[in-house]
């Protein structure tokens, strides 16, 4: 089998144009599979990573406490960070930090402008990573020692019209429904980094638990952030099975609510129809928030695949045509090896051993091509305020390639291409040697 | 006894509606160690009956025995193991493996199959080969950049590397020039005699035929003349002795 392995890659350089042509085409198609593939696989941890960090968390805890005679009051809080601290580390959930943050969307007002936005609580000294992701045009991530500090997207400070250091009033409602109003000072203005920069603006979460009636140590989501992504499902389950044993939870994977775009929307919607006393949990993550995001990148990956199998199609009219034309080129040859000795099934694998090299060695090409492709579109930085900011690593372009699609692809190729190579091949092993070595050509 | 023995042998060819009988009841027995020549015109049934001497064709009727034993009724593979242990080829145009260089070539054989001699003891024998056909030179060379001659050497090698008991070549000479085409005929004949290997060779040129200890002589399928070192002999091979079975 040695030998008619080898015989089969030395027959590639025999007609090294046509070989060339037809690995040329296997090459194609596989690099524009392989770049799509990488670009799916880059935009999802992109976004996720780009999402995560500004939500600071993949898996999310909230509360909400339904207070009074009739349980009609409803509050978004967290009150006991003991017990979720404690099962967090039960569960085993590798986290590498975990967040607290209360939020509210309230109107900033300024010399008679009026925004309505979302403003984070945060701890920014703990949440230092945010400061990698949020980079500031103007101002200072030191102006945040001011309790009233605040860091606006250079859009809304636009609409404002404010500048480092001017005070925003600020108006809201309470977490228990009442109007508050409050005072906060620009520290930093961020580049407005697509839909994402103007998303939210950044405040000392002990001043927003003030302004919305929370005791300090109290806060409304606990965001947890873990050393590797592609753990988040798990992590949500493990959290969630820990917490059930304990604590009210509101369902996870709420599915066939009518409307709703995401699994969290859908939970949202079934909490409202429940009822229940105290405070009752919910468990989310990353996923459920985006997961558009991962129906774009399945939609993605399958049209990239039905690209990967119509190209094929074609190359594998080009493979059965020209193992066809090889198997009369080399009829004789074929007729004098069936004389010395080579059995039928031998002449076969030396057609199917020559188009597999023919595509294995297409395919790697392809693969190459794509990552020097891929290694020179991400070389330009397209800056921190492109519009594409979200499917963007720091400013680049990225590609992932995952190593199981790229096996998975060069195992397609090289399954169509013993397909295409499969009827000329058993065509050669059938012929009868006697009318092999007659024919002349 | 006899290493090969044609009975009765015939063979039609479907030729679109009709049938061409190319061989038409032929038999002869060939005595092993012998250098047979089969001679006769173009189109007198030479090819057919080698081929089917050398198991690439079978008999439309008749029998052919290989070392005593029957063939009719084996599989494609049995007969493909017996043309790799039993037989060796060479053909009118070389038929070398283009890709492989001349030592490759005399190699190919004795990778097929079960091997069983040492890595040391191959290099020997067809070293031993290359040398016999005159070849050390070129070992490394390809088929494209040897002539004629040469080719036909590579061939000689490469049907003797599995010492096969019968060698069977169809117009060895045939797209050689007449004198290059006594040089291989002779270093045929001085292999018969070193290796006492069995030649079948075809021919229609009359110089060459004389060379052979055996003419079976055919014309239009049959046999003509059937002569051994000037003798008549007889159709069938000699019964074995039934005492040594
Ligand atoms: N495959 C075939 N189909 C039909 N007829 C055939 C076939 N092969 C050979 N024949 C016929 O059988 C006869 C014998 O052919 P064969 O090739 O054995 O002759 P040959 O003695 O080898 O001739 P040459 O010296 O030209 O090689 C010829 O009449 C030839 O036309
Ligand atoms: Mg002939």
């Amino acid at each position: 089998m040695k030998t008619i392995a080898n015989i089969a890659f030395r027959n590639l350089s025999r007609q090294k144009k046509r070989s060339v042509l037809l690995g040329a085409a296997i090459a194609f198609g596989v690099m524009i599979v392989t770049l799509i593939n990488g670009f799916a696989g880059a935009f999802v941890s992109n976004v996720s990573d780009n999402f995560s960090y500004l939500l600071a968390g993949h898996v999310f805890v909230s509360g909400v406490e339904k207070t009074g005679a009739k349980l009609d009051k409803e509050i978004e809080v967290i009150r006991d960070d003991a017990v979720l601290t404690a099962a967090l580390k039960d569960a085993g959930v590798p986290a590498k930090y975990v967040t607290r943050r209360s939020d509210f969307d309230g109107s900033l007002i300024f010399e008679g402008k009026k925004v309505f936005h979302s403003i984070a609580g945060t701890d920014l000294a703990n949440e230092r990573f945010l400061r990698d992701r949020l980079v500031l045009k103007e101002g200072s991530w030191d102006n945040m020692k001011d309790p009233r500090a605040i860091v606006l997207s250079d859009k809304i400070a636009g609409k404002l019209n404010v500048q480092v250091g001017d005070r925003i009033l600020v108006s809201l409602k309470t977490a228990a429904g009442q109007n508050n109003a409050g005072e906060f000072v620009l520290a930093g203005i961020s580049f407005d980094t697509g839909i994402l920069g103007s998303l939210m603006g950044y405040a000392n979460i002990a001043y927003v638990n003030e302004l919305l009636g929370l005791a300090s140590g109290e806060y409304m989501t606990m965001g947890i952030m873990l050393d590797d992504i592609s753990r988040t499902e798990r992590s949500a389950t493990a959290l969630y099975d820990r917490m059930k044993a304990s604590l009210q939870l509101f369902d996870r994977g709420v599915k066939d609510e009518k409307g709703a775009t995401t699994p969290f929307m859908a939970m949202m919607r079934k909490q409202n129809r429940e009822q229940w006393n105290g405070v009752k949990y919910r468990v989310f993550t990353l996923n459920d928030i985006l997961a558009q995001v991962q129906q774009i990148v399945d939609a993605i990956n399958i049209a990239a695949f039905v690209i990967l199998v119509v190209l094929f199609f074609i190359v594998m009219v080009g493979i059965t045509n020209t193992f066809r034309m090889v198997m009369y080129e080399r009829i004789r040859e074929i007729g004098t090896m069936r004389a010395v000795g080579v059995q039928r099934g031998e002449i076969r694998s030396m057609f199917l051993y020559e188009a597999l090299f023919l595509a294995i060695g297409g395919a790697l090409a392809g693969i190459v091509l794509a990552l020097v492709a891929m290694a020179v579109i991400s070389f330009f930085n397209l800056g921190m305020d492109s519009p594409l900011f979200i499917i963007l690593k720091n400013g680049h372009l990225s590609f992932r390639v995952p190593p199981f699609q790229a096996v998975g692809n060069v195992l397609v190729i090289a399954v169509l291409t013993l397909a295409a190579a499969f009827f000329p091949a058993r065509n050669a092993a059938r012929l009868d040697p006697a009318v092999a070595l007659r024919t002349l050509k | 006894m006899g290493i090969v023995e044609l009975k009765d042998v015939r063979k039609v060819y479907p030729l679109g509606k009709v049938e061409v009988e190319a061989v038409k009841g032929v038999s002869f027995c060939i005595e092993k160690g012998d250098f047979i020549s089969i001679a006769g015109p173009s189109g007198s049934g030479k090819t057919t009956i080698l081929n089917m001497i050398g198991l690439i064709d079978h008999a439309t009727a008749g029998e052919v025995h290989i070392d005593g034993k029957p063939t009719a009724g084996l599989k494609d593979r049995e007969l493909t193991r017996m043309r790799h242990e039993v037989l060796g080829f060479i053909f009118q145009s070389f038929n070398l493996i283009p890709v492989l260089n001349v030592w490759e070539n005399i190699e190919f054989p004795l990778l097929l199959g079960k091997t069983r001699i040492t890595k040391a003891e191959k290099n020997d024998w067809i070293d031993w080969l290359i040398a016999e056909v005159g070849l050390v030179e070129w070992k490394r060379h390809k088929p494209n950049e040897l002539s004629g001659g040469q080719r036909q050497r590579v061939a000689i090698a490469r049907a003797l590397v599995t010492k096969p008991q019968i060698v069977l070549a169809d117009e060895p000479t045939a797209n050689l020039d007449s004198a290059t085409g006594e040089q291989i005929i002779e270093l045929m004949k001085k292999i018969n005699r070193e290796l006492e290997t069995t030649f079948i060779f075809s021919t229609h040129d009359a110089k060459i035929v004389n060379i052979a200890d055996h003419i079976i002589r055919l014309r239009d399928g049959l046999v003509t003349e059937n002569v051994r070192r000037g003798e008549d002999v007889a159709e069938a091979c000699a019964p074995a002795n039934t005492a040594g079975d």
